[in-house]
């Protein structure tokens, strides 16, 4: 595989051009041109897919993108080119397990294969905004005593003193420190002091930030995950570069990450799939990665659920399983808010498009992603426990359920049903669940479940 | 042909993306008479509006809203010395300042609100991402701008939108524009709490709010 260094210099040293000219003369046209040569296309009508070849053609798709169009670091305005070999052998030595946590917590994370009914890795949480230090405490206890859970996103908490935190300021700085120090502690009270932290580092916006707040005397260790991601389609600017070598330089996990936008420079179903197993790839030959947060979004709707966005997610998962294997866990940005009956549903059809796909357990995100305080612990154990469910399916049985449950959130898809709040579902004292109408919902949800076919087992 | 059918095949050429065809009937559409501004009116932009259409509706994507946007830019060249000449200007909905706010680098949801805003008839100024707040300001005065739209993506450059609505109350002009927001951590009740003109989801929302305000 390419030397770290000659990897860099490719960011110096490639085709000067400026980045408009980069997606309308390169990203786009490639891409539609590798879509029709491997005969791409998405019928409408499936969620999870279950044609081996075309996940085989998605993968081959994604090598060419890479070849054809290359990386965009906007630092030099100079295209990252590769040739198809170098591309090939990135794939091919890319990483299939990454190693997490210490002393007991300490557990590998593999890459599945397509219609695996091994048990997955299961993360759960989310990097979602917490506006109060206890409330944040509280959230990363309660996620890391779910006993079943193998990793956590912890949130961020950008709040010093009272005030958000500038970006790039000192204030954000300390956030970050800040960050790392209260989820460890929170992890440390669930009596699972070695559990991995794999979002590092949610409230750190740039290198500077994270680099510090990486430091071990905060809490972190190499044996958690680091996030790194694309900055836009295709575009790796210096600032992940930094921190690509900085956390090579330690040793530590690289979590490759990218948000594909549909409906954005991408376009539609076929165009995310492709780039998305791109960003699989890319995610070994630029990142160095160990795992990949794989987090395709609807750019208008501000969502991961809607019916193409399913179908492109989970054959990404395919392409990877069948032809690379490198680990991956798909972050679900979900429309509904936290504790209602959209936000299961969303979850199931995602869970059932992810999982027999080859992909790791990954809990909701509610509300988009943006509703302070929403990471509720008990969905979130709701969710991994419907995930383990999930592997029991092939992907074939998965299509008509996803499809069913679909069909219960299609019509709120752009209007979600809001939700709950940590506050208005725990006793902050007692750190007990002190809402009724919460806990009906869950269990109504529960046996409306089985009804439909998918028995979710309590942990 | 009549001036209808012009028109009717302008529209078609610009909603099929087929800018060898919207560049020979806007040629044609000069050379039989019709007017420059006619020709814009009812031809070029009904075809952007369903393009609009398309993309909200998901039949089309950002990049066929780009391509169309330079298609009507390729018309647009050959229509605008002709209105020059004419002594007219071209009516605009409106005028944006458009950018990302300083320490955000984060621009493909901008550039989609400046391409359906554009599409809808506004004059857009984009001045980029990481976009001092100065800056907006000094550009807005220089174009006489009708609105400032702000995007923010991530939590921690909210705070350059409200650095924005400062820096407009300082020089005592937060009166002279109306000041949109957006970007992925943006909320109304942050809009609502900074003192902003309005807040919209998504480009679509965008494009309504700023009609909305110049209506």
């Amino acid at each position: 595989m390419l030397d770290l260094i000659e990897v860099f210099e490719r960011a110096d040293n490639g085709l000067l051009i400026l980045d408009t000219d980069y997606y309308m003369n390169r990203f786009v046209p490639k891409l539609a041109e590798i879509i029709d040569r491997y005969k791409i296309k998405w019928d409408r009508q499936t969620i999870v897919n279950s044609d081996d070849d075309l996940a085989d053609r998605v993968f081959q798709a994604a090598v060419d993108l890479i070849a054809e169009a290359g990386a965009y670091c906007p630092d030099t305005n100079r295209v990252m080119e590769f040739t198809r070999d170098e591309i090939v052998r990135a794939a091919e030595q890319a990483p299939q397990s990454a190693r997490f946590g210490e002393g007991r917590e300490a557990k590998t994370m593999h890459g599945r294969n397509v219609d695996e009914d091994s048990v997955p890795w299961i993360h759960v949480g989310g990097g979602i905004y917490t506006t109060d230090e206890q409330i944040y405490l509280d959230t990363v206890e309660g996620l890391a005593s779910i006993n079943i859970v193998d990793s956590l996103s912890v949130p961020s908490i950008l709040h010093l003193r009272g005030k958000d935190a500038r970006v790039r300021s000192p204030q954000e700085l300390l956030s970050a420190i800040k960050t790392v120090i209260l989820a460890r502690e929170g992890i440390r009270r669930s009596g699972r002091a070695g559990l991995p932290i794999i979002n590092g580092i949610s409230a750190a916006s740039n290198s500077v930030s994270m680099i510090a707040a990486a430091s071990p005397q905060f809490g972190l260790r190499p044996s958690d995950g680091f996030l790194i991601d694309f900055l836009s389609e295709m575009m790796v600017n210096y600032e992940a570069l930094q921190k690509v070598a900085y956390f090579n330089s330690i040793s530590a996990n690289i979590g490759s990450t990218s948000t594909p936008l549909f409906g954005g420079y991408a376009g539609g179903a076929e165009g995310v799939a492709v780039l998305a197993t791109s960003y699989f790839i890319m995610g070994n030959l630029i990142y160095r990665g160990s795992y990949h947060y794989n987090a395709p979004l609807h750019q208008n709707l501000r969502l991961s659920s809607t019916k193409p966005l399913l179908w492109a997610i989970g054959m990404s998962n395919q392409a990877n399983a069948r032809n690379m294997r490198y680990p991956v866990v798909n972050l679900p940005y979900l429309g509904g808010g936290a504790g209602t009956r959209m936000y299961h549903h969303e979850m199931a059809a995602y869970m059932l498009s992810v999982v027999p796909a080859g992909g790791n357990i990954f809990s909701g995100h509610p509300a988009k992603s943006v509703e302070p305080n929403s990471l509720l612990p008990r969905d979130h154990q709701f969710h991994a426990e419907l995930g383990l469910a999930s592997a029991k399916f092939s992907r074939k049985d998965a299509n008509p359920l996803a499809q069913k449950f679909f069909e219960k959130y299609e019509k709120l898809i752009k209007d979600p049903t809001p939700g709950f709040r940590y506050e208005q579902v725990y006793d902050l004292k007692t750190k007990k669940i002190v809402n009724e109408e919460y806990l009906k919902i869950q269990d109504e949800v529960r046996v409306e479940f089985k009804e439909m076919g998918i028995e979710v087992l309590t942990s | 042909m009549e001036k209808s059918e012009h028109f009717d095949n302008l529209k078609n050429a610009m909603i099929a993306l087929e800018k060898d065809d919207v560049v020979s009937i806007t040629v044609k559409s000069l050379e039989v008479g019709i007017e420059p501004l006619d020709i814009i009116d009812n031809g070029l932009l009904p075809g952007l509006n369903t393009i609009g259409e398309m993309f909200e509706n998901e039949d089309i994507f950002l990049p066929e809203l780009m391509r169309s946007a330079q298609i009507f830019q390729g018309a647009m060249d050959l229509l605008q010395p002709k209105i020059q000449e004419m002594g007219t200007n071209i009516k605009k909905k409106g005028t944006v300042v458009i950018g990302t706010v300083k320490g955000d680098m984060h621009y493909i949801g901008k550039n989609i609100v400046k391409l359906l805003m554009e599409t809808s008839g506004f004059d857009v100024h984009d001045l980029g991402v990481d976009v001092d707040p100065f800056a907006f300001i000094v550009k807005a005065d220089e174009v006489n701008a009708d609105m400032i739209a702000l995007s923010a993506l991530l939590t921690t450059t909210l705070i350059g939108q409200k650095d924005v609505i400062e820096a407009l109350e300082g020089q005592g002009k937060r009166e002279k524009y109306k000041v949109l927001l957006g970007g992925g951590s943006v909320t109304k009740a942050w809009a609502d709490e900074i003192g902003a003109d309005g807040y919209a989801e998504n480009g679509y929302g965008a494009v309504k709010l700023a009609k909305s305000f110049i209506a």
